[in-house]
């Protein structure tokens, strides 16, 4: 079963077809004439729009599940992805949950206290403080983090409930903000807070691991290319002007950080490099966004091999037998208007061109005529460009996003444009200060094509 | 009563058993009065896709072309969704190739249907049913006409889970009339099942327009839907089409992770359509029971 919609629900069901894998959907109301609907082999409606009501319903979920005859469940990213109590139902129920297991989802899933699990295993982390039960609690942390600091939801994930606090003043705002994202966004409130690293890049190791004790890693990404929630655009593999020496440094501390907590399947360690150094800020336990850049050097299947995994397979390869070639980026095609402070935008697409050619991959569930619905993420398409060299991926990405036609809803195709001609991009010298600083100005595009 | 030839194709799953069902969804618009025998066509080109079974039907109907037309959508979502077995066909195309001699064009309905002069997997069945047509299909070239054949059967017996899935189509078609504004009044007649429902006219509507009077006896339709996603299990006695109950009543219930929930007529009626199979799996906001209320 595939337990998502969009273009990962499509990801998943093509790496089945291409096992042998029968599927099975699951939708909401508002997703009835969804591509993931048609392609699955079978589909089940489990409730109304709202994502609390349908992706999220997991009675219904696993209902579906045993009715149809389901082995495995694969969540994707986002809704249960990362919901241990929901990867222990897979499993009190005989259905495999595609990822790893429930207890070092539980653990990782914590920030706090994967932190500390990653610090035991020797990995530097951010200095952090532990959960904040009140705003005084934070304020202390504050004070003996010293401002900045950055305030992060413990059951975070994709930049919601986070706030950035320059000093004690904005303090008591930000704690309640950050508390009553998070709360709405993961039910779970609880945030703590981290030192502010100034001008940090945000590189991720994605490690893979069986259940017989193998584990590799297959490089890094480069994903500082963020909009102002800390939510990624632009990723790279790998990632550039990154030593050797530094980028050996984080593979080693990625694996051991893994292998440490006993980790299987596909997962993302995230660091906070800056100049030579680099902190562990948080562990993703599913299979990311921006897997496709991976998959593009490694030429890998990666949601094939989490599946792999999960059927108890062992990895059957080595580091050593793990190569990447050449250069891959990735730009996020999302539904919504970057000179309206990147607000979602909901319509149908009326007219589609999707770019082809040479080193170009497009995974999407639009088509002409498609409607973007407003309950969930805006993320529409990923327009994927390899070339042997950075400067031929970069030039393959500027061509294929100008062969890019989406009619109907406003799109951030301009905006990577925009971000793949900055000298600072072209150089690889950006952090994750990048779009705040070089793109936007007052909280909106500069300038617009 | 108007005259309308629909095309029924199918390329998935068991094509012999959706165009049994096509035809029997289909019989509830009105009543079939000819019917063409099942033409296995050859994909062209690519020998990996998979065949193509057609066939034409003549439907008498009162339905206007634009009510038929969203109608034998609504036929071909449900069928092209149906779970017959676990791993169900999907694929189902309903095309209105004519509607009496009338000729529309417009953007979403065009009467005669644009291609059907071209394709041998429309013409060579119609003109089974309507010897005008001989002509046109004798124009065709021969390849084409030798890639379409005649399926043998065994025999034309029902399936078990006509009724069922008619009666649900009718649940949907019968919503999207009233929804459309564009239909004043809908009867489906059948043995078994007799639904008539009216919506207040918007305007005239050609002949039927100046009959602006609504018969105030008739029923409102609710239609009760699944909440939940579980197998279905029909109620003892189990609820028949024309049960009458002048107080609530449990039709079934839905057993989800070995939890039942009971299904309920939702107060006093006429149970005039049961659209779920005893056993059947159903999915959240899946039609079970069609339930007049009032007279």
């Amino acid at each position: 079963m595939i337990a998502n919609r969009g273009e990962i629900a499509l990801r998943i069901n093509r790496a089945c077809q291409e096992l042998g894998v029968l599927t099975v959907a699951i939708y909401s109301e508002a997703d009835r004439d969804s591509l993931h609907v048609r392609q699955a082999d079978e589909a089940f409606c489990v409730g109304p729009g709202p994502a609390g009501r349908s992706y999220l319903n997991i009675p219904n979920i696993i209902s579906t599940a045993l009715i149809t005859g389901c082995e495995a469940i694969h969540p994707g990213y986002g809704f249960l992805a990362e919901n241990a109590r929901f990867a222990e139902i897979c499993n009190d129920h005989g259905l495999t949950f595609i990822g790893p297991k429930p207890s070092v989802i539980a653990l990782m899933g914590d920030k706090a206290t994967a932190k500390r699990v990653v610090g035991e295993a020797g990995v530097a982390t951010t200095p952090g403080s532990d959960v904040l039960a009140s705003v005084e609690e934070a304020q202390e942390a504050a004070v003996s983090l010293g401002y900045p600091v950055l305030l992060k939801a413990t059951a975070g994930g994709g930049g919601r409930g986070m706030r950035v606090v320059h000093d004690a003043s904005e303090m008591s705002r930000a704690y309640a903000g950050a508390t009553a994202e998070a709360e709405a966004s993961f039910k779970d409130g609880r945030v703590y807070a981290e030192r502010l690293i100034r001008g940090p890049r945000h590189i991720e190791v994605q490690v893979l691991g069986d259940e017989f004790g193998n584990l590799v890693h297959l490089g890094e990404r480069d994903c500082s290319v963020q909009k102002p929630a800390h939510q990624k655009l632009v990723e790279e593999t790998p990632a550039p002007t990154l030593s050797t020496r530094s980028r050996n440094a984080l593979h080693e501390m990625a694996l051991r950080a893994a292998r440490y907590v006993g980790y299987t399947n596909a997962g993302t360690l995230e660091f906070l490099a800056t100049g030579d150094d680099a902190y562990f800020m948080e562990m993703n336990t599913r299979i990311q966004v921006e897997h496709p850049v991976t998959e593009m050097v490694y030429n890998i299947d990666l949601v094939k091999e989490q599946i792999r995994i999960a059927s108890g397979e062992p990895l059957g390869y080595t580091q050593r037998d793990l190569v990447a070639r050449g250069h891959a980026i990735e730009c996020r095609i999302n539904a919504e208007d970057p000179r309206n402070n990147f607000s979602p935008a909901a319509g149908t697409v009326s007219n589609l061109v999707f770019p082809g050619g040479p080193g170009i991959r497009v995974d999407t569930h639009l088509y002409a005529g498609a409607s973007i619905s407003p309950f969930y993420d805006s993320m529409i398409a990923k327009i994927v460009a390899f070339g042997d060299t950075r400067d031929i991926a970069i030039a393959r990405m500027e061509r294929a996003l100008r062969e890019t036609l989406i009619e109907g809803v406003n799109t951030t195709i301009a905006l990577c444009l925009e971000i793949l001609a900055t000298p600072a991009f072209r150089q690889g010298r950006y952090d994750i200060e990048f779009i705040p600083s070089q793109i936007l100005s007052n909280g909106e595009v500069r300038t617009s094509r | 009563m108007h005259r309308a030839y629909v095309g029924i194709g199918s390329n998935l799953g068991d094509r012999v058993l959706n165009l049994d069902r096509a035809l029997a969804a289909i019989a509830a618009f009105g009543r079939i009065l000819r019917r063409s025998s099942f033409y296995q066509t050859a994909p062209w080109g690519n020998p990996a896709q998979p065949w193509f079974l057609n066939a034409v039907v003549l439907l008498q109907t009162r339905l206007e072309p634009r009510a038929l037309l969203a109608s034998l959508r609504v036929v071909e979502e449900e069928l092209g969704r149906v779970r017959s077995s676990r791993w169900g066909p999907r694929a189902m195309d309903l095309d209105l190739l004519l509607y009496d001699d009338r000729e529309i064009d417009e953007p979403d309905l065009q009467v005669p249907h644009p291609h059907m002069h071209e394709r041998a997997f429309v013409l060579v069945p119609l003109a089974e049913i309507d010897d005008r047509f001989e002509t046109l299909r004798d124009a065709l070239p021969a390849a084409e006409l030798a890639g379409v054949v005649p399926l043998e059967r065994e025999s034309f017996t029902p399936m078990p889970e006509e009724r069922a899935l008619s009666a649900s189509a009718h649940v949907r078609a019968l919503a999207q009339f009233l929804a459309a504004g564009e239909v004043m009044r809908v009867r489906v007649q059948r043995a078994d099942l007799d639904i008539e429902v009216a919506a207040q006219p918007h305007r005239s509507h050609e002949r039927s327009g100046d009959r602006t009077s609504a018969d105030s006896s008739l029923a409102r339709i609710d239609t009760i839907k699944a909440d939940l996603v579980g197998v279905f299990h029909a109620g003892r006695p189990a609820p028949l089409e024309g049960d009458v109950f002048d107080a609530d009543r449990e039709l079934g219930y839905i057993e989800a992770l070995g939890i039942r929930t009971s299904i309920h007529s939702m107060g006093a009626g006429r149970l005039v359509s049961v659209a779920v199979r005893d056993g059947a799996a159903v999915e959240y906001g899946q039609p079970l029971f069609l339930v007049a209320r009032g007279k």
